[in-house]
């Protein structure tokens, strides 16, 4: 005969409905879209990437006011536009026509306006799945890179003014997704697309800011270069505290690549893309999730076990580009396994 | 300045009946609101107007237009001044109109069936037959509970001594209850307090009833049956309210490509594979609903989705094949069906209508033609019509001859002066001519109406088409507590 106790405990571990930890009920098994999915997924990564951008202009916009006849745009115009060689020679040293181009070029697949137009759009489509107040985040962004005027600020008034008024838009989106949306499906999927455009952004900003010093490490001398590197990133404060005010260019590397407290280092990215894809396993699609998480999972060994040392030694160029391969790799993956709707 | 002249230039037309005012003073419903009003200063009224715009566009709870390949956002103009019925005209109202849906869902049970109506010459069989949206289709399918019309929107006008008249039966897939919503929230922004100092019965159990309607619908009896709303997509016009539904339903927003119907079965897609459908609100029209049976070019529906409702493995609402029911043509007949069906009096009354397909009241319209409103059958939305007393010679010798080509597709009615309420404008209350859609719900436990609707507003003065592709608005529309 069992204990009164005992049978008290199995009636208890027998009831389904009870989830541990949370003791409510399990009304409804929530399912995703995958349409839902890829859009949220891409709602999230063209907004990280106008933040980047924004504060990539911000910085840059400061740093050509240093230093005037020296300063070119053409790295910027390289990572971020599809311009050829000789419209983007003649946009290099025309700061307004850079900031009009970026911010609110029509033509200009990579502006503020159209990758504010499309994260908007994608949320537009998946509005049951975004919390109501992220939605007016989007929203007000659109409206306010569409407004007119702000052509002519961009022309006429101080830029950092107006890039702060933006990238406060989606600062505002970011907060408002952390604190009001729910921890499911649809959560994985928006930081799952923050983070891989993030490591990606990372990586292709080391590269181009590196190709345009040929990847030689041993330049040191203009110290302003690696300041506004890192500014345009975030990362110049802890920079300072990790290596006491040294400009070295392998410490710049270190710390945007390996450094796994930066928030915007590629280790960081991969470590958060892979704590919100591992979320998604569930019974369902074990083959499909295994081999994204192998691939994950390989990027993310590779980048930590690596120095700065190593991957100098590898080749700068060449280690990036691998990383970038695999995290698109990683993207177009998702987009089989998880987004195939058509 | 103050606004006690608010009301100094409100010029009532003699032949018209105003919401606001009787003979030379406010009516009873209003003077509360109106007291409120005039205690605001013309800035502040403005204040309030732009705070209405504001919320509007930042919620995007708008419609785009496209034009040279560019969407502009527009806002649903809104009227602040909120449009009051009393709870006796409410009672009246609601009554009427669960008369009529009850007697157009069993015209539409019995023309899909046995067509006692056909046979007991009550209606003449050609009516049906010659309507394109009358479904064969629909034969002998035995619909859940027998209910066709489980969303509707009935619009009424009220005539210049006040009565309550239909003017059109919406049994498809009625627009617009999102901003009866939307509305009311604005209004609790716009104007705190005033609400329940006026007693204003509230609008927002809606999608509960609705939400309650679809689940007991499922032809599987689970617990939590899997409802979706189908919508053609973000470039609908609607597509706001779709997503407001959706959200406010907990039910998932999906599109045609999100289905997929196997073995008699629809399915949507999902980041963990299929997942069975069980009730679909539907917002995608019949014509576009299956290219398996009806429009083949259609990329909006789903392929197979008609044999899984024929086989009884989804619900679909509203039914198919609806609008053999609210065809302009038809509309005609449905008091007699209310005596056919109900043995009773229709309570809401009909605007009087002539066909044109019969000669003598063709002849008799296109000699009255200026008193007369023209309209084409199987349009909506203010599209295709003639205004008599607004045309041109030539605008009128040229509809004429449209209308010779195929008189069928063509119904005429007097013009009748639609019912005036106060709108906000320039500093000034100003008369404008509105009409009433009130939305219905029908469900296995029987019809409600949630106590409102939408009232929508010609702007221009003088006006009297309210459709918001021709210029119209809407107003929050309070239904007063007894």
């Amino acid at each position: 005969m069992l204990s009164k106790t005992l049978k008290k405990l199995f009636t208890l571990i027998k009831q389904p409905f009870l989830k541990p930890g949370l003791g409510i009920r399990e009304a409804t098994i929530f399912i995703m879209l995958s349409r839902v999915a890829d859009s949220l997924y891409w709602m999230s990564r063209y907004m990280e990437r106008t933040d980047g951008i924004l504060r990539m202009l911000k910085i840059n916009y400061a740093s050509s006011q240093d230093d005037v006849q020296a300063f070119s745009w053409k790295p910027v115009l390289k990572i971020f536009t599809f311009l050829e060689e000789g419209p983007a020679n003649a946009l290099a040293h025309d700061t307004r026509g850079v900031l009009q181009y970026m911010v609110i070029g029509k033509d200009n697949p990579n502006s503020v306006l159209n990758m504010v137009t499309h994260a908007r759009e994608n949320g537009r489509s998946v509005q049951d799945h975004i919390t109501k107040e992220m939605w007016q985040c989007l929203n007000d962004f659109y409206h306010t890179v569409r407004q007119e005027e702000l052509a002519n600020w961009l022309q006429k008034d101080d830029p950092i003014t107006i890039l702060d008024m933006l990238i406060k838009h989606g600062v505002l989106y970011f907060g408002t997704t952390d604190i009001t949306m729910a921890r499911g499906e649809g959560n994985s999927f928006i930081n799952m697309g923050k983070y891989l455009e993030r490591a990606v952004q990372s990586a292709d900003i080391l590269d181009v800011k590196f190709s345009d010093v040929n990847y030689d490490m041993d330049v040191t001398t203009d110290t302003t270069y690696w300041k506004y590197l890192l500014l345009s990133i975030s990362g110049y404060e802890l920079y300072l505290k990790t290596y006491r005010g040294v400009f070295e260019a392998i410490n710049v590397v270190g710390q945007v690549v390996l450094n796994d407290q930066f928030p915007r280092s590629v280790l960081y990215s991969i470590n958060r893309l892979h704590r919100y894809f591992e979320r998604l396993k569930s019974e369902r699609n074990v083959a499909d999730f295994y081999q994204i998480d192998f691939m994950i999972g390989k990027i993310k060994t590779k980048v930590k076990y690596s120095t700065p040392d190593s991957i100098i030694e590898e080749g700068l160029h060449e280690f990036l580009t691998e990383t970038k391969n695999e995290l698109f790799a990683i993207g177009k993956t998702l987009s089989k396994n998880y987004f195939g709707y058509t | 300045m103050h606004t006690s002249e608010l009301l100094q230039s409100y010029l009532v037309d003699a032949n018209t009946w105003d919401e606001m005012y009787s003979v030379a003073s406010v009516r009873e419903q209003y003077k509360k609101a109106i007291v409120f009003m005039q205690q605001l200063s013309v800035d502040e009224l403005n204040k309030k107007e732009e705070l209405a715009k504001r919320l509007f566009m930042s919620q995007g709870i708008t419609f785009t237009v496209y034009s040279s390949g560019e969407g502009i956002e527009k806002i649903f103009p809104f009227d602040i001044i909120p449009r009051i019925i009393t709870g006796a005209e409410w009672d009246f109202i609601e009554k009427g109109i669960k008369q009529r849906l009850k007697a157009l869902n069993l015209f539409l049970k019995d023309i899909y069936n046995s067509q006692f109506i056909i046979k007991d010459g009550v209606m003449p069989a050609d009516m049906i037959y010659s309507c394109p949206h009358y479904l064969r289709e629909m034969h002998n399918f035995p619909v859940p509970y027998d209910i066709y019309i489980h969303i509707s929107g009935i619009d009424l006008i009220r005539n210049n001594d006040g009565s309550f008249y239909v003017l059109e039966d919406n049994l498809r897939t009625p627009s617009g209850v999102s901003y009866m919503l939307e509305n009311r929230e604005i209004t609790k922004r716009i104007f705190p307090d005033l609400l329940p100092q006026n007693n204003v019965r509230s609008v927002t159990e809606y999608p509960t009833i609705l939400h309650r309607n679809l689940v007991s619908l499922s032809p599987r009896q689970n617990k939590n049956p899997t409802i979706v709303l189908l919508t053609p997509g973000i470039y609908n016009s609607a597509y706001f309210e779709h997503t407001t539904l959706a959200r406010l339903m907990g039910v998932e927003l999906v599109e045609g490509s999100d289905l997929v119907v196997d073995n008699h079965k629809v399915y949507m897609k999902t980041t963990s594979g299929l997942q069975q459908v069980d009730v679909i609100y539907r917002r995608v029209d019949d014509d576009f609903l299956d290219p398996l049976v009806f429009d083949a070019n259609s990329r909006l529906g789903v392929a197979g989705i008609m044999s899984a409702y024929r086989k009884g493995n989804v619900a679909i609402v509203n039914a198919v094949g609806n609008g053999v029911a609210d065809d302009k043509a038809i509309y005609t007949f449905v008091p007699a069906m209310i005596r056919y069906y109900l043995n009773e009096e229709p309570i809401l009354k009909n605007v009087p209508t002539y066909q044109l397909g019969k000669d003598e009241e063709r002849e008799h319209v296109f000699k009255n033609i200026t008193e007369m409103v023209i309209k084409k059958t199987n349009e909506s939305g203010g599209y295709g019509m003639l205004m008599g007393s607004a045309a041109t010679e030539e605008e009128i010798t040229k509809y004429k001859a449209e209308v010779l080509l195929d008189p069928r597709q063509f119904i005429a009615q007097p013009i009748i002066s639609l019912s005036s309420a106060p709108c906000y404008m320039d500093g000034k209350l100003q008369p404008r001519r509105i009409d009433l859609r009130p939305y219905a719900l029908c469900g296995p436990g029987g019809i409600e109406i949630v106590p409102g609707g939408l009232t929508r507003v010609a702007l221009k003065e003088g006006s009297l088409i309210v459709n918001s592709s021709q210029g119209g608005g809407s107003k929050d529309t309070w239904v007063l507590a007894h």
